[in-house]
């Protein structure tokens, strides 16, 4: 038995899969490639499939993730061509990471994801939204209402912004997103907005996940990495 | 990958279920349209999870792709509110693979497999910007053609299509598309079109062909307006179906959809002839086909599409003479991929009971009898094999198996019906629950108990099956059938074991309108569809009243068509339509049907029906009582 992650991205037309959907199409390509994967228990049994985090409907990746287990398997790059050999254009996995039998779901370990943002084609705003967006960043604290199952919390964005820089017409952010605190992007563009005394509709922001990442300890430090990282990506030091 | 999609992202999230639009699932055909001699349209008029369940639209768009000419995608109607985002934006419908307007089209084609289904025809017709009639299409219009068992009695519709294509999709389409190649080649008209193609087998092109009324509204004569063409339109049918195309890489969509799985058809047909049955008619005789071939398409569509489920279709499996050989296969290669096997209502026997404990979880799966009516005597006039002690008998032998749910299916007004029969619906049903306390001692029953649900629709006299001269009952005797029945239930001594539905009685009367009506309904359907009557089919949606309104409006009596007794000599619409069976035949049944006579099954001897003239499948078998 081998425990694998799947690093897969997910672009053009397929972004308006929802993730249940998403999920089911995985079921079908893993059997369309003949991957040996393990079967659930029981009268129906079914494939253990396990996502980091949903993604919204609309937003594209380049970095989602997929626990898994296979009975067998010649190699990882095996798996990882016979699955793209059956996978739609916009689906498409980009590494396989063999993991330790009692590593813990991407799910539960998930610290953080790094978000590539702009404004749609048809729905650039109206100002200068690069300008307004770095000073309402830079305040001290950035108090907003998140809904949840159980009813409003309130919260600030603040400690849950770990990282930003602006592109032309474009943020990369990197928010916090584990099973404790998690911040949408769509909520911070919210109360952007808001500040701006604003309505935001949340079809107008072209969401781009660039990657997942889980946190480390390193002596006294916190480090941060994707959970298959590539050849160019470097450990993001976290409280210095 | 098409990623020229014909909607903005914006556009797209603020709708329900943007799958249904953006097309891009895995087998779905792209091909270069500089490449290509004909687009195809193929829509079933209704929304994308019902239309992508639809198995002849996956076996056509395989066969018309596998056409190096011809590139075929699929529409589907739009839901309500993309239907509104469509008109207020002004985007003209478009085709799924291409995301290109339909009305750029050279076919567009519907396949209509229910009657509620008329005004989301208008509605595609309408969002493509193409003209509603017939009439008013030109060249700038893509040629209109219907198929599917509605089209056995097209004439509600007749307006709206250049063609109809009566019987299996198999056959002629290649003919049609040489013959459009050629037309176009030589510049001719497209009425000179229309008239070449009224003379291919099976193509019937309804504005050739004139109808005259009586006084009392019923049809005087009905002539075809050219020497050269046909005056009735004979069903075509595909005689060897073990060497004709069968799709095996259907198109899987993202969503989860009605029919979310591999279906294999085994065989065409029914030997039954239930007499209120319209498909148990138009299909005959019975094909089947070859066991090794299925076995073969079986493996191949479930490689080529990854689906964890397969089903078989058919009118009547237990029916199909190497069934046994077919569900071992199934079962041994399934087991091995943990791939589910669903099997359609088999009659319920020592076999099916046995398969089904193989393949199904007994507790959670239930016992499925179509009896279709209460008493023996109505079980007579509509020659339905199922008596009393078949559902006693296999409910015992279920019951001994660990089953407890049952599900009975029932019909109400039915020719001849009288209170009694009525009645027996709760009898039956009383006496399954009995069988169960019988069967299974108090102490083996581990705390479940015996569930039964009974179902009655309401009966709708169809074309081309011996009722088809019956009157049907009005609401308000359906209504007051249905609340006997429930009183029935009621006063059986297990009733609160036995659970009652019943359908609703305003969507029967339309479907019993449409079903045998003609021409003069276009108008009606026109008129409503512009009043705003749309997804008839949706209980949401139907809006009774305002079909009525409309009826009032137009001068048409709705009841001409449902109550009216017909004379056995009335010329009906559907008679320019051959299905291969005979008028004289179906009237012999009908006969029969009022003397509470039953008839043989194919396999037991021949009624001499009029199918055996295309020489196949049950016709050139050897008979029992021969």
């Amino acid at each position: 038995m081998h425990k694998l992650r799947l690093k897969f991205s997910k672009n053009g037309p397929i972004k308006f899969i929802g993730h249940l959907d998403v999920m089911r199409y995985f079921q079908k390509a893993i059997r369309r490639a003949g991957v040996d994967i393990k079967y659930s228990e029981g009268f129906s049994p079914h494939q253990v499939l396990s996502f980091a985090q949903p993604l919204s409907v609309g937003a594209t990746s380049d970095g989602e993730y997929l626990d898994m287990t296979v009975n067998s398997m010649n190699s990882i790059q095996e798996v990882m061509n016979s699955l793209n050999s059956v996978m739609n254009e916009g689906i498409k996995i980009v590494a396989i990471a063999e993991l330790d039998e009692r590593e813990e779901k991407a799910m539960t370990t998930s610290y953080a994801a790094k978000y590539h943002l702009k404004f749609r084609e048809n729905s650039k705003p109206d100002f200068d939204w690069v300008s307004a967006m770095k000073s309402y960043l830079a305040k001290d604290n950035l108090p907003a209402i998140k809904k949840t199952k159980s009813g409003e919390k309130d919260i600030d964005m603040k400690p849950m912004i770990l990282k930003y820089e602006f592109g032309e017409d474009c943020l990369d952010i990197l928010l916090m997103m584990s099973s404790k605190v998690t911040l949408k992007p769509t909520l911070l563009f919210e109360y952007f907005f808001r500040s701006m005394g604003r309505e935001f509709n949340t079809v107008w922001l072209d969401i781009h996940r660039v990657d997942i990442y889980r946190d480390f300890q390193d002596g006294e430090k916190t480090y941060i990495e994707p959970f298959i990282p590539g050849d160019t990506d470097e450990r993001i030091y976290l409280n210095d | 990958m098409n990623h020229n999609l014909a909607l903005t992202d914006e556009a797209l999230l603020t709708i329900e279920k943007p799958e249904r639009y953006i097309g891009n699932e895995v087998n779905s055909v792209i091909k270069d349209k500089g490449q290509i001699d004909i687009r195809f349209a193929f829509c079933f008029p209704d929304v994308y999870e019902i239309g992508m369940s639809h198995l002849g639209i996956q076996i056509l768009y395989g066969m018309f792709n596998s056409y190096s000419d011809v590139w075929c995608e699929r529409v589907y109607s739009p839901w309500m509110d993309m239907d509104a985002l469509m008109r207020d934006k002004n985007i003209p419908l478009f085709a799924l693979e291409s995301q290109d307007p339909v009305k750029d089209f050279d076919f567009l084609g519907f396949t209509i497999q229910y009657e509620m289904c008329y005004t989301n025809i208008l509605q595609v017709l309408d969002l493509s910007g193409i003209p509603l009639k017939s009439d008013d299409r030109t060249w700038d219009d893509p040629i209109v053609i219907g198929g599917g068992p509605c089209t056995y009695n097209p004439e509600p519709i007749a307006d709206f299509f250049d063609i109809f294509y009566i019987g299996e999709g198999e056959t002629r389409y290649r003919e049609l598309f040489d013959l459009y190649k050629d037309t176009k080649k030589k510049g001719i008209s497209r009425e000179d079109f229309l008239h070449e193609a009224a003379k291919i087998p099976g193509i019937y092109v309804p504005s050739f062909y004139e109808v005259r009324y009586k006084g009392d509204g019923t049809i005087d004569s009905m002539n075809p307006v050219f020497d050269d063409i046909p005056r009735t339109i004979k069903k075509e049918m595909c005689t060897d179906l073990s060497h004709e195309f069968y799709p095996t890489k259907p198109v899987v969509p993202y969503i989860k959809i009605t029919q979310d799985r591999v279906v294999l058809e085994i065989m065409r047909g029914c030997i039954r002839g239930c007499r209120f049955c319209q498909a148990g008619q138009l299909y005959k005789p019975l094909r089947e086909k070859d066991v090794e071939y299925l076995k073969k398409i079986a493996i191949e569509a479930l490689e080529n599409t990854g689906y964890e489920e397969i089903s078989l279709s058919s009118l009547s499996s237990s029916d199909y003479s190497k069934l046994p050989e077919l569900i071992d296969f199934l079962i041994k290669s399934c087991n091995e991929k943990k791939i589910n096997i669903s099997l359609p209502s088999l009659r319920i026997d020592a076999f099916s009971l046995d398969v089904m404990s193989k393949v199904q979880d007994v507790k959670k799966s239930s016992l499925t009898f179509a009896p279709e009516a209460g008493t023996q005597r109505m079980r007579d006039v509509i020659n339905k094999g199922l008596t009393e002690e078949d559902i006693l008998r296999g409910s015992h032998e279920a019951f001994l198996g660990g089953w407890n749910k049952v599900k009975l299916y029932f019909m109400l007004g039915l020719p001849t019906e009288t209170d009694e029969d009525i009645y027996g619906i709760g009898d039956i049903a009383n006496k399954v629950a009995v069988e169960y306390f019988e069967t299974v001692p108090k102490e083996k029953r581990g705390g479940r108990t015996i569930d039964i649900v009974a179902s009655t629709s309401f009966f709708v006299p169809k074309p081309f099956t011996p009722f088809q001269w019956a009157p049907m009952n009005t609401k308000e005797e359906f209504l007051d059938k249905a609340n006997k029945t429930r009183k029935g239930i009621m006063s059986q001594l297990n009733q609160k074991h036995i659970k009652y539905n019943w359908h609703e009685a305003d969507a029967s009367m339309m479907e019993g309108i449409f079903a045998r009506g003609d021409r003069k309904l276009c108008d009606v359907i026109l008129k409503a569809y512009e009043k705003g009557c749309v997804f008839d089919a949706w209980s949401e949606y139907f809006n009774f009243e305002k079909w009525m309104d409309t009826f009032k409006e137009c001068g048409v009596d709705p009841f001409f068509y449902t109550t009216r007794q017909r004379a056995d000599d009335e010329i009906f619409p559907w008679d320019l339509i051959d299905c291969g069976v005979t008028k004289a035949f179906l009237l012999r049944e009908w006969k029969n049907a009022l003397a509470g006579k039953k008839s043989m099954n194919c396999r037991q001897g021949c009624l001499g029906c009029g199918a055996a003239s295309y020489g196949v499948g049950v016709c050139t078998e050897s008979k029992v009582n021969a």
